[in-house]
């Protein structure tokens, strides 16, 4: 309770997801920072150090989520972050044929879109904790 | 042919002598990378070795027989256009090589000319199953990524659909929530109309590769097709404050092509011109008949689109996304059609632009000229625009 909130970085080219993906984990206690695009969500998290990102896959009509993954484990700072990637093209993170050097680390995850949100918020209390649940 | 750095290689598997050489001579004048091997054993291992495009082989050779050889060089690359040397010729044995898979067969003795006729034939029927095979598989991959795209286009709206309904329920009732929660049905509603759009994109797209919309050729006046269409966007350009003028001094701008077609085509670019506009721009059609051809510019004092987008512009489902945009729903095919249109009329479409001062789209097209005996039949377009929905941009 004591420590400070944690913090979430949404990186998602759809303003919409992103805005119903936001309200609801600040609602659980989270502090919750937004980017629409992969150059915008790496400054974002270069800047802002987050504890969490959750990274869309397909933005600007390419695997653009892919990329920025890779730069951020590129910056040191950022390596060990837990990255929860999200994309409603597949709904396996095999389905894109991810390279094996993509920077996709054990602690990553994958979802598929919708995300219920019950079960994304446990999946990111287990990884980093906080969410105090409102009720 | 293919360019003369790559020469097509031949394979000749004879066991006589005296066949081995004129074939060599022959194809070697033919331009022809020709190599040629006593048996069938050392020519199945050239025929691995040289990848030829063509095999002409001797059915009565000793130890690997004719027959086997062909199989066995459909094993190594069935596209191999395979022609038999046969010195007994008789319907049996044709109809034999030909169920092992040649390609056509030579009777001896044969003459040069009749080498060449068969191996210039072979080689033509192998380039064409080659390009065929090539153009399948360009089709089916086209195809495949046109059908991805087209589900993640769908999908994304149904996405933030699910996600706010999901959200919706999840969240306790507080003051905050309710206030989101008129927002976010309004949001919602825009969403699932962005998806019908796609829809009705799409649909309209496949027409028109399907010939369907487009087989029409007609006088059509380009000055009422303009006309009408801007006044069906009249409301949605005074809700965005965006004021439209027409500049076309003309009495009439004729073409030949498919009135539908038309229509579809200058309400994309009017609907665009409105859309990626900034409150308070304009939109300005004006329109040119010069020697042959008529030229129709929609431009918009809007955002701009950046150069290195320029050439993408008119593929299927690209769309610039910028702050401008940003809220903007689209399909990313109204160019793709619009291109398409055009091409299909023999006529041009470019775009120039300007980052932040606007965009200028230039349709060109071959001039209605007259031919004997042609009824004009230039009805009003409103018969297909009424259809259409003209809140499309929201």
């Amino acid at each position: 309770m004591s420590s400070p909130a944690k913090k979430i970085l949404i990186v998602d080219d759809d303003h919409d997801f992103a805005e119903a993906v936001s309200s609801y984990l600040e609602a659980q206690g989270y502090v919750v920072v937004t980017a629409h695009e992969g150059r915008e969500g790496l400054k974002l998290a270069k800047m802002e150090r987050p504890d969490l990102i959750i990274m869309d896959i397909v933005m600007n009509e390419r695997t653009e989520g892919f990329f920025t993954v890779q730069e951020l484990r590129r910056t040191a700072e950022l390596k060990a972050v837990p990255i929860f990637v999200m994309s409603s093209l597949y709904s396996k993170i095999t389905d894109f044929g991810v390279p094996p050097d993509s920077g996709w680390l054990a602690h990553d995850e994958f979802f598929s879109k919708p995300v219920e949100m019950p079960a994304l918020v446990e999946k990111i209390r287990q990884r980093i904790g906080g969410g105090e649940a409102t009720a | 042919m293919s360019e003369p750095a790559e020469r097509e290689t031949i394979v000749v598997i004879d066991d006589d002598y005296a066949i081995r050489l004129s074939c060599r001579k022959i194809l070697s004048k033919m331009g022809f990378r020709a190599e040629t091997f006593e048996d069938g054993a050392q020519g199945l291992e050239g025929v691995a070795r040289l990848k030829p495009g063509l095999a002409v082989v001797d059915l009565k050779m000793p130890g690997i027989s004719g027959m086997e050889v062909i199989a066995r060089v459909h094993e190594i690359d069935p596209e191999i256009v395979v022609v038999v040397i046969t010195g007994y010729p008789t319907i049996d044995t044709a109809v034999a090589a030909m169920k092992c898979g040649a390609y056509d067969f030579l009777p001896k003795p044969f003459s040069p000319d009749e080498l060449r006729l068969i191996v210039n034939r072979g080689l033509e029927r192998r380039r064409l199953a080659i390009e065929s095979r090539r153009a399948e598989v360009e089709r089916a991959l086209l195809k495949r990524r046109f059908v991805t795209f087209v589900s993640h286009q769908l999908q994304t709206p149904l996405v933030a659909i699910h996600q706010y309904l999901s959200v919706l329920k999840n969240l306790d009732d507080t003051d905050d929530a309710a206030a989101k929660r008129q927002q976010w049905f309004d949001r919602c509603l825009a969403r699932t109309g962005e998806m019908q759009t796609i829809i009705k994109d799409w649909l309209t797209l496949s027409r028109i590769e399907g010939d369907r919309l487009s087989r029409q050729r007609v006088k059509v006046d380009l000055k009422r097709i303009v006309t009408d269409i801007l006044a069906t966007y009249e409301e949605m350009a005074r809700r965005n404050t965006v004021s439209l003028e027409v500049r076309m001094p003309e009495d009439a701008y004729l073409v030949r092509g498919d009135r539908n077609c038309l229509i579809v085509l200058f309400d994309n670019l009017i609907v665009n011109a409105i859309k990626y506009n900034k409150p308070g721009g304009k939109v300005t059609v004006s329109g040119e008949a010069r020697e042959g051809e008529v030229e129709i510019s929609v431009t918009d004092t809007g955002v701009g689109i950046p150069e290195k987008y320029r050439q993408l512009l008119f593929d299927e489902f690209f769309r610039v996304e910028d702050e401008g945009s940003k809220k903007t729903a689209g399909t990313g095919l109204g160019l793709a059609i619009s291109k398409r249109i055009v091409s299909e009329m023999g006529g041009s479409i470019e775009v120039e632009s300007q980052v932040n001062a606007g965009s200028t789209f230039r349709v060109r097209l071959l001039a209605f000229r007259a031919q004997a005996g042609e009824e004009d039949n230039n009805r009003s377009a409103n018969e297909f625009t009424s259809e259409e929905d003209t809140d499309r941009g929201r």
